[in-house]
Parts: structure tokens; sequence; C-alpha cells
């Protein structure tokens, strides 16, 4: 190993990157575009929900139910409607996903100690926004009907309304949500989000870089040369991990000041264990291109084999412990799933290399195992 | 002929084989290389040349047989390394091995550095060698930049700078202009001369041949012949005779059957009659055209185009495809008062891009029926003359008229009427031949009626036959390029222009092009406009524009071209030694800066050539070097492009 001779292509590399606009924004803009498209993008939180309502009774009761709503913060009122089909034109129109309807007689029905319906529209185009809105209109009437019951046991029993209420809900659930008391989604998904554009970004990179040699046939000039394999890697790779390694650092602090995540572990070990798992990637990007000849099926291969795990391998959408036995070992042999732990673990836990030695010691495992394969696997002698 | 000592082989190569997958590449192939020693791999695209350099270089494993280099077998990636020191590789394609971002300089230092060239000898080297190469006022403008001519001397230089003893260049010529062609052969001349190197070098183009001392002639993976050129030329016996007949298409029709190899070269007909003595073969055509009105008949021995397909067609080697049919029916419907119109006028086409003027008052005319040549190294401004006239780019100046309409206003019409041959590959490689020629005549808005004739004229004319239901894609790259060309022909244009149209083509390919070419200006009078970089392509022209720098420079038939040449320049010798190298070294000290060595002869270019022999002999003999002959040559086109470029290079640097 000719530690010059590995300078001279790292050198080279890093000027080449440096000049060729498009390769520089692919190593660059690319990875903080994806985290502020994806952190502000995917918010999991379902709050401010535009709504209308159409109250046919107008009584003193209609209107103290629908102000539950009104003042709920993730109900956003957009006003009163005269008749149905305004409703209608408002939700195609996507001017509001959710309406309430209060029929005539409400008041007077309840009074009367009969059951009314109530009729709820909501907007059923996404899913998982639908099923918590309908969460959020359940509880809320709930709480409206408590609080109903309560007003008539205090009257019945003559008790106070404390006391009443005390008699209808005698257990009370006291939540402390731990490592992200408010539930906002941003603070884990900016985690999640570092380990799957560093899963992406790096072999893309790499790949692309090595395979462009062959495309162009720059690379007969390494097989016909007296450089090492060794150090054609070494010289090669090096800018690429250096470019991954300022990313690690450029999307921690897009993490911390731009989504204010919390980060409560030790930085040091973070970055220390965020340059292995760069390194490790950048090895993926390495064994790609050694299966590849041209850029757009280097491109493709990188896809598959970065994304798929990326998303359903991760932890990013299923925890991997609810998933079955045969997808859990599956998890196992992905780097991106001890990453993740890493990157949680580091954002919100706290915890450091105490708790996750084991999963950087399974990065570097995984490091090193690819870089071996590769430098095995690459010729400067070939068939074709 | 005296066996070479064995410790003299660079390279040996005994009965080589190499196959990718099932596609041989290379069938038993045998040949070395000595020391001091330029050797050529001649073929056309597919040949197996690369294979064998690269296997060569140690680069590329091979079946069965062996290659030695320096004596070592190389055999596994252990021993190639060992030589990998020594070689200097450089693979096909313009630039394309070297690094577009980086400067001319940073790229040979790159490859200094990798092959650990010491600060000390990278200076003196990097220096010389740019200096060589005229490059030295290029050294901090990023290789991207460069012209192509350029970017293949820059490719030399990296490829010198760990000063190898055995150069592999993989075409190192293809694609560039002659100037840069002519500089890159004197820079390999001169490194031989100095180093004792050996060289490795493959080309298409059948007129380098001349350059090698010792040359394998490939096609499909085989050597048809190898020796030194003239011994190969020598081995196919016969005469090329030239000649005028009038009227040229009837001629080459009453000829074609009778001779393989007939073709219309400008106003020339050339027909190489194998196996045929000068007086027989002369008497044998004069007495086939009796009815013809001929004039300068010349006999002279054949080139090695001519040999190469000689060689080809004795080992049943040529393509089974149809050859295009040659038709003269039709020359007396053609109405006689269209002959001299003017296809294409361009009257002071200016065009800037910029502070930059690409194109400078270019004025020239084409005549229907004409084939008109238009040369020039890269970026010279020909595809910008070509854009405005098709109207796809607006002058910045001057007017033109194509096929009798005004280019700046009548666009639309002109588009109607002209045809056009990109030298992309411009067919959808996907679909049928008879597909891409029905898309063809669709999007040209063919009438519906005529649309099955013009389909079935452009298969017979472009010889198509037997193919019509493959894809375009999967053709050998003679075929497409005529299936490009009738493409290009199915709405009966009065005008065609073909940008570059026969790249990368083989010789037989290329002569088949041409055959249609000259059927279309001869018998249906249409005038083409081509460009073209292949100087014996040029040949073929019934009249040239040379640009440089935006301007045309000359203007002229190829004949009067080379008259003028000699007139301004002189006479070509071509001087034959025993000791080429020391001779072409005394020979330069004498004087002639510009004396070129052709594989083992020097030619030069000398206003009084009785004065050379008197000035020459006695300095030679006084060396030890034996003088076999001195003898005018007849110039090519290509000295015409050279003198002419370098003329005006001079002129333009004095202030």
């Amino acid at each position: 190993m000719k530690i010059n001779r590995v300078k001279t292509l790292a050198v080279k590399e890093w000027r080449e990157i440096l000049r060729d606009r498009l390769f520089l924004s692919l190593a660059f803009v690319v990875p903080i575009s994806m985290m502020l498209v994806f952190g502000y993008g995917i918010k999991m939180d379902v709050e401010n929900i535009p709504f209308a309502v159409l109250d046919q009774d107008r009584s003193a009761m209609s209107r103290d139910y629908l102000h539950q709503f009104i003042d709920s913060r993730y109900f956003d009122y957009q006003g009163d409607v005269e008749n149905e089909d305004e409703i209608d034109n408002l939700i195609a129109g996507s001017k509001i996903r959710f309406a309430i309807i209060v029929p005539p007689k409400f008041q007077e029905t309840l009074l009367s100690g009969r059951p009314i319906a109530v009729q709820s529209l909501i907007d059923g185009t996404f899913p998982f926004r639908t099923s918590t809105s309908k969460g959020y209109v359940a509880a809320i009437n709930n709480a409206f009907n408590t609080q109903l019951l309560t007003a008539y046991i205090s009257q019945k029993m003559g008790v106070t309304a404390e006391q009443a209420a005390a008699f209808m809900s005698p257990i009370k659930i006291q939540l402390r949500y731990l490592y992200n008391q408010e539930l906002r989604s941003i603070w884990s998904i900016a985690p999640a989000m570092m380990m799957f554009i560093l899963l992406m970004t790096p072999p893309f990179l790499t790949a692309l870089g090595i395979v462009r040699e062959k495309e162009n046939g720059s690379i007969y000039n390494i097989y016909s040369s007296t450089v090492t394999r060794g150090e054609f890697l070494m010289g090669k790779l090096f800018p690429y991990v250096v470019i991954s390694c300022i990313n690690v650092v450029i999307l921690w602090l897009i993490a911390i000041f731009a989504f204010g995540a919390p980060f409560k572990g030790d930085p040091v070990f973070f970055f220390i264990a965020s340059v292995i798992y760069v390194t490790c990637t950048t090895g993926i990007g390495l064994l790609v291109s050694l299966f590849s000849k041209t850029q757009v099926s280097a491109m493709m291969l990188t896809v598959v084999v970065t994304i798929v795990p990326a998303v359903l391998y991760s932890g990013l959408l299923v925890p991997i412990a609810s998933m079955d036995a045969a997808s859990q070992f599956e998890a196992h042999l992905f780097p991106a799933m001890y990453y993740t732990d890493i990157a949680l673990g580091s954002f919100l836990k706290g915890i450091g290399v105490e708790e996750l030695w084991t999963r950087v010691a399974a990065l570097l495992l995984y490091t090193i195992i690819l870089w071996v394969i590769s430098y095995n696997l690459f010729h400067k002698r070939v068939k074709a | 002929m005296v066996t070479p000592d064995q410790s003299d082989w660079v390279v040996n190569v005994q009965n080589f084989h190499k196959r990718y997958r099932k596609q041989i590449a290379v069938e038993g192939v045998s040949f070395a290389i000595q020391k001091g020693e330029i050797y050529g791999l001649i073929g056309p695209d597919g040949a197996g040349k690369s294979s064998l350099m690269k296997a060569i270089s140690g680069i590329l494993t091979y079946d069965s047989g062996s290659v030695e280099v320096f004596g070592t077998l190389i055999s596994s990636e252990v021993s190639a390394e060992s030589v990998k020191g020594r070689i200097g590789f450089m693979p096909q394609g313009l630039g394309q091995n070297l690094y577009g971002e980086l400067s001319v300089e940073e790229n040979i230092d790159f490859f200094a550095q990798l092959r650990e060239v010491s600060p000390e000898q990278l200076i003196s080297r990097k220096r010389k060698l740019l200096a060589m190469t005229r490059l030295d006022k290029f050294t901090d403008r990023p290789m991207k930049l460069l012209s192509g001519g350029m970017k293949q001397k820059l490719g030399l230089v990296c490829t010198l700078i760990h000063e190898p003893e055995l150069i592999i260049l993989d075409e190192p010529t293809t694609g560039v202009d002659p100037v840069s062609r002519r500089d890159f052969w004197a820079i390999l001349t001169a490194l031989l001369r100095e180093q004792n190197i050996a060289a490795l070098v493959s080309t298409a183009y059948m007129d380098e041949a001349t350059r090698f001392q010792q040359l394998s002639l490939m096609y499909a993976g085989k050597v048809i012949a190898a020796g030194e050129p003239s011994q190969i030329i020598a081995n196919v016996p016969g005469t090329l005779v030239e000649l005028v007949a009038h009227p040229q298409a009837a001629a080459l029709s009453q000829l074609k059957p009778i001779f393989q190899q007939v073709e219309a070269v400008g106003a020339l007909l050339r027909v190489f009659a194998e196996g045929r003595e000068e007086a027989a073969a002369i008497k044998q055509i004069t007495s086939l055209l009796s009815d013809q009105e001929l004039s300068s008949i010349h006999a002279s021995k054949p080139e090695m185009e001519d040999a190469f397909i000689a060689l080809l067609n004795q080992a049943h080697l040529t393509e089974s495809d149809t050859a295009p049919a040659i038709n003269t029916h039709k020359e007396s419907e053609v109405d006689a008062s269209k002959k001299d119109e003017l296809a294409i006028e361009a009257d002071n086409l200016c065009r800037d891009f910029g502070n930059f003027r690409a194109v400078d008052h270019v004025s020239f005319q084409v005549k229907q029926g004409e084939i008109f040549g238009l040369l020039g190294a890269n970026g010279a401004g020909k595809s910008t003359v070509f854009k405005m006239l098709t109207g796809i780019l607006r002058p910045t100046g001057g007017e033109g008229k194509v096929a009798g309409q005004d280019m700046l206003r009548a666009t639309q019409a002109i588009k109607e009427r002209i045809g056009y041959m990109s030298q992309a590959f411009s067919l959808y490689q996907d679909m049928t031949v008879l597909e891409n020629i029905r898309l063809y005549a669709r999007i040209y808005a063919v009438p519906r009626q005529q649309l099955k004739q013009r389909v079935d004229w452009v298969i017979a004319t472009a010889g198509l036959q037997g193919v019509e239901t493959r894809l375009a894609g999967a053709l050998p790259m003679g075929i497409r390029q005529r299936l490009a060309l009738g493409c290009a022909l199915v709405h009966k244009p009065t005008v065609l222009f073909l940008d570059e149209p026969t790249s990368g083509v083989d010789p037989l390919g290329r002569r088949r092009f041409w055959d249609i070419l000259i059927q279309m200006a001869r018998v249906e009078q249409v005038a083409i406009l081509v460009t073209t970089h292949y100087m014996s392509e040029a040949e073929h022209c019934d009249h040239l524009a040379l640009m440089y720098a935006g301007r045309i420079i000359a203007d002229a038939t190829p004949a009067q071209m080379k008259k003028a040449l000699v007139e301004a320049a002189g006479e070509l010798l071509e001087i034959s030694t025993d000791k080429p190298l020391l001779a072409l070294k005394l020979i330069e000290q004498a004087g002639y800066e510009q004396a070129a060595l052709f594989g083992k002869k020097i030619h030069l270019l000398a206003k009084a050539p009785q004065l050379v022999r008197q000035q020459i002999e006695p300095l030679l003999t006084a060396n030890q070097v034996v003088l076999h002959s001195i003898a005018p040559h007849p110039p090519s086109l290509e000295d015409v492009f050279v003198h002419q470029v370098m003329t005006h290079e001079s002129e333009a640097e004095q202030p």
C-alpha cells in the first residue's frame, strides 16, 4: 500500500466531484432536500382539521355541543353553513375535511331523555387521517355525554359536580409519554430520516462514481497501471466517505435546529457510530458497482438494495418488535435497523455506548464483510 | 526474411482465442512485435482489435492460446501486474479515459503520480511532451473543453508520461482531424526513434496502413493477412484502373457484374482488376465501355483498401447482404434542364454565439446532381452551416437558398424538400426496418397511395431486401447506415444533407453506401451536401470546401486542390531508405521539418525535387544510410488538408 498513490486517487476524485455540478448537487443538495422534504412531509400528527357545522337546532345546548369542537386544538372551525349541499361542496373542494350536522329538536329530544343522532361527515381520502379524526370526534362526543350525565347525576342525587364526576369515572388513566413527551412525530422521524438518507445517498454516489469510470473507459487507467486493488478502493472511496461524514453533521444540525428534535445522547459516540454506518453504506455502493456496467443499472440496483430495507426492515414504518419472526430475522440482516436504534437512542433516549455497543459492533462487522467481499470481487484483469 | 531473435520480441501472441459468452471475438490470432516497431492492427469495428489489445495490456482474460509480454506469460492477474509498469495503454474513444473536470496539467500529473514518476522527471517529461503536442498553451484548460484532436494528444501524453517500453493505443486516430492525426504520428515516430520502444496501434482507417512497419489485417476475429504493408498489397495481384467515363452511372452498372470492386470516386471511376496486368486490365475495361466517352485512363498498383476487400472476397467473408441495386433506366427521364440548376446557395452566411463567430462569411454553391463535401476539423463550423441551411438555426447575417426556396423565409417548404441524416444513429432501434421506413414516410407526409411504392423503392435502393423484418438495432453498422439513408430519401428530397455518414463503417459497407449516393446524384439528380472527417471519403466528392475557424479556406474539386498543393508547396516525394528513422532525423536536420514517416518510407513536400536529391543523398551516404529511391508520390487530400490548415494557422499566429 503506497499512501502517495492513495492520495493521488483521492485528490483526483475529490476535484472531479467538486467541479462536476451534477455530482456535487447529488452529494449535498439531494440529502439536504430529502431531509427537508420528508421531514416536513411525513408529519404524522393530525391537528387543525378544517371543519364546518350545520346547526339545524340553534338552541343553547346545540351551541354548547358544537363549541366542544370549535374550541378544540385538533379542529379548525371554518364557519356555519346553511344546508347539506354546501357541506358536500366544501368537502369535495377540500376546503374542509370534516362536517358535523346537529339535527332539529336536538335540545328538546335530549331534555326529554331520548337519544339523538348527530351526523358527522369525514373525508375518507387518507385513511390514517380519517381514523385519527374519527377518534377525536368520538372522544369529544364522549366528553359531552359525560358532561350531560354528570349534570344529571349531580342534580338527581344532590351532590356537587365534582363528586358526580368522581362517581362517573372512578378510574382515571395517568399518562406520561417517555422520551417524546409531546408525542411529536417529527422528533422520531428526524433521526429515522438520517438513517434513511445515509443508507441511500452514499451508495448512490459511490456506485455512480465507480460505474461512471467503467462506462467512459477511464477505469482502464487503473486496470492497466500498477496501482493495487487496495490502493484504488481506498483512494477512490475515501472522498465519498468524507462527503457522507459531512452530510452526517449537516443532517444532524437540520434535525436539531430545523425540526427542533432533542439530542440527549453523546455527540461523539453518535458521530463515530455514524461514520461507521456511512462507511458501511458506501460499501454497499461499492458492491453494487461491481455488478453494474452502466450508471442506469447501478442506480436501479442501488434503489432496490437500499430503499426496501430502509423502508421495510429499519423500524421506520413498522417497529421491528411487532414483525413476525421471519421479518425480524430479515431485519437483522440489514444495517438499517442497527442504526435506527443508535439514532433514536442517541436523540430521544440519551443512551450511549454501554447500551448501544452491540449495534455498533454489528455495523462494524457488516462493514468489514462488505469491503472484504468487494475487494475480492474487484479485479484488474477482467473477463469482459 | 531474417527471423528475428526471440529476445527482441516485446509481444508474442500465439493462437489467441477470446469469447464473450457465446459471441466469438477473436479466433486463433498469432503475431509478434519487435522492439522499435510500430505494429498495426487494422480492421473495421468488431474485428476483435480491442480484445486483443486489452489482453496484451493484461486487463482482459482470454480463453486459449498464449500472450507473452517482455517474455512473461500473461496468464493470471499476478503475472499481468508484473509487466504493467512497462506498458502504456490508451483505450478507445476520444479522451474517454481522461478526466473532463480536470485541467490538462492535472490530468498529466494524475497519470504521473499513479505511475510513480518522480517530480523531477515529471517536470522535464511534461515540458517535452506538451511542447511536442503543442498543448503547452492550454495547460490550465479543463480537458472537457479541448477539441477532439487535442483530447487525443493529451491522452497520448498521459499514456507516455511514465515512459513505457510498450505502448498500446486503441484506435487513437478515429474521429481526429487530419492535422492532429499528423501530429499524433509525428510524436509516435519521434518516440520510437529516441527510446527504441515498441508500439501496437489499431485503426479502422485503411489509408493509415502505410504508417506501420508491420501489420495484421483483421476481420471478424481473424487475421486476413499480415506482414509489411507493401507485401500485403503485393500479395493481391492486380491493377487499379482509374478513368473518367461519361455517363458515369451507366458505366458503373456495366462494370459492376464483371469486377468485384468498382466505385465512383468523384468524377473518376475506380476499378480494381484482380489478377490482371496493367495492359490487359485497361484493354478489358475499354472494350467493355466501348460505347462510352472515356478519358484520363490511368493504371496503378492497388491500395490497402482494395487489397483488404479482395482478401475478404477470397476468404468468402463478405457480408451476404444484398448490394444496393444500381438503376440507370431513369436517367433519360430526368429533365436535362435541371442539371445546372443550383440546389444550395450560401451567400455570406455568418453566425455568432455571443462574442464567438462560429461561421464567418461562408459562401458556396451546390448544383443539382453534385456531391459537395464540407471538410474541416471539429469546431470548424461545419455543423453550424448545416443547421442554418436546414432551417434549424437562424443566421446572424447573410442569406441562402435551398431547393429554390429562401432560407430565411421558407423554412417549412425547405424541410419538405430536403433529406437529413445525422451523425448520431437517428433510427428507432426497437422497430423493424420496414416500420422505420413507414414511420419516416408518414412523418414526411408521403401520400397514402404512394406509400407502398416509396417503401419498396427505399428497400430496393438501399439494398435492404431480406432484412425488412429485422430490428434496426440488431443490424450490422453498414446496413443500419443504409437504412438511415433510405429513411432520409423516402420523400424524394431534391437536396440531401449528410453529417459524417459513414464513421465506424467498414470499407465494404462504406463503398456500398457511396454506391447509393452516386446513384442518387447521377441518376436522380439529387444534390448532396456531406460533412466528413474521412479523407478517403472526401475523395468521393465532386467538389470540396475546406473550413477552418468558421471560414472557407479552399473551394475546388479534389483534383484542383491537389494541383494547387503541388503549385504552392511543391511535389510530394517518397523517400525509401534502409534506416528510415535515422534518415528522417537527417532529413529534418537538413531543413525539411515537415518530413513525416509513413511506415518505412519518408514523405516530404519539395518545391525543387531535383535539389532534394542533391542535398539528401550525400548526407545519407555520409551517415551510412542507403538511399533506395526518391520518387514523386501523388498527394492525398490529407496532404492538402494538413497543408492548408497549417498555412492558415501560421498566418493567424503572425499579427
